[in-house]
């Protein structure tokens, strides 16, 4: 087996670290960059390279967990429904705490603080929905539109 | 903005390159200081692609190998410019009180 061969088996031993999705889309691309970058008759990626790719590959792991936990891709595709289902929400209970308030209700506050975390959580989404869909699809900006 | 992104940016100011062409460029650009390793500069490009400061150009097949070439969008160049700017008007003001400070040591 010649030296580039077995060169390129090891980085795509090291690639593999990498999420499904993006590697399908980036595997090929980041293996030319590897190669490309590689000294003649290398054999094998250097230390500082197999740390380069895996901790990035466990970077990319955690972010994709991350935007999963805090945004369900359910909540994700009906974001502009969901935002406008909150404001009417938050301000359902805004206005039922105004009214106990009056009264001099305690629970008040409870409604309050519930109206607050709606606006926070809806308003999280609404941020997120203005960034680009958590995938590694790769599509140029104005077919993503 | 960080400085690798920084220099990813202004890699592709001037038209789009591909991946090694990127490292290769930050290299230079930096003077050799930035060195780009693979997953680095491909975890940042996934981000600059999330927030829309870049985007696929075009694809090649080079000696049976992928290339996927970068372009910066407009709001990328915004970016990259509002930046540039703040750096040189910091590095100006810095520059400045140094001869400021040294032009008083020697009198």
């Amino acid at each position: 087996m010649s030296d580039s061969t077995q060169l390129e088996r090891r980085y795509l031993r090291l690639l593999a670290f990498y999420p499904k999705a993006f590697r399908r889309e980036h595997e090929q691309e980041m293996l030319s960059v590897l190669m490309a970058g590689a000294a003649k008759g290398q054999r094998r990626p250097s230390p500082d390279e197999a740390i380069d790719l895996v901790s990035n590959a466990i970077l990319m792991r955690l972010w994709r967990t991350f935007t999963r936990l805090f945004v369900r891709s359910y909540e994700y595709r009906h974001r502009r429904l969901l935002w406008g289902f909150r404001i009417v929400w938050g301000l359902v209970l805004l206005g039922v705490a105004m009214f106990a308030l009056s009264y001099g209700s305690w629970w008040a506050l409870w409604f309050l603080a519930g109206a607050a975390a709606d606006f926070v959580f809806g308003y999280r989404i609404y941020q997120i929905a203005q960034s680009q869909p958590p995938t590694w699809r790769v599509t140029s900006n104005a077919e993503a539109e | 903005m960080q400085e690798a992104t920084f220099l990813i940016l202004t890699a592709l100011a001037a038209g789009s390159q591909h991946g090694y062409g990127i490292i290769t460029d930050v290299e230079q650009i930096s003077k050799g200081r930035v060195r780009l390793r693979a997953g680095t500069l491909y975890t940042a490009l996934e981000r600059l692609r999330t927030d829309r400061l870049i985007e696929v150009d075009r694809e090649e097949i080079v000696e049976s190998r992928l290339r996927r070439y970068y372009r910066l969008t407009p709001t990328g160049a915004e970016r990259l410019a509002e930046e540039a700017d703040r750096l040189s008007s910091n590095a100006h003001v810095a520059m400045s009180r140094l001869e400021m400070s040294s032009g008083l040591a020697t009198t």
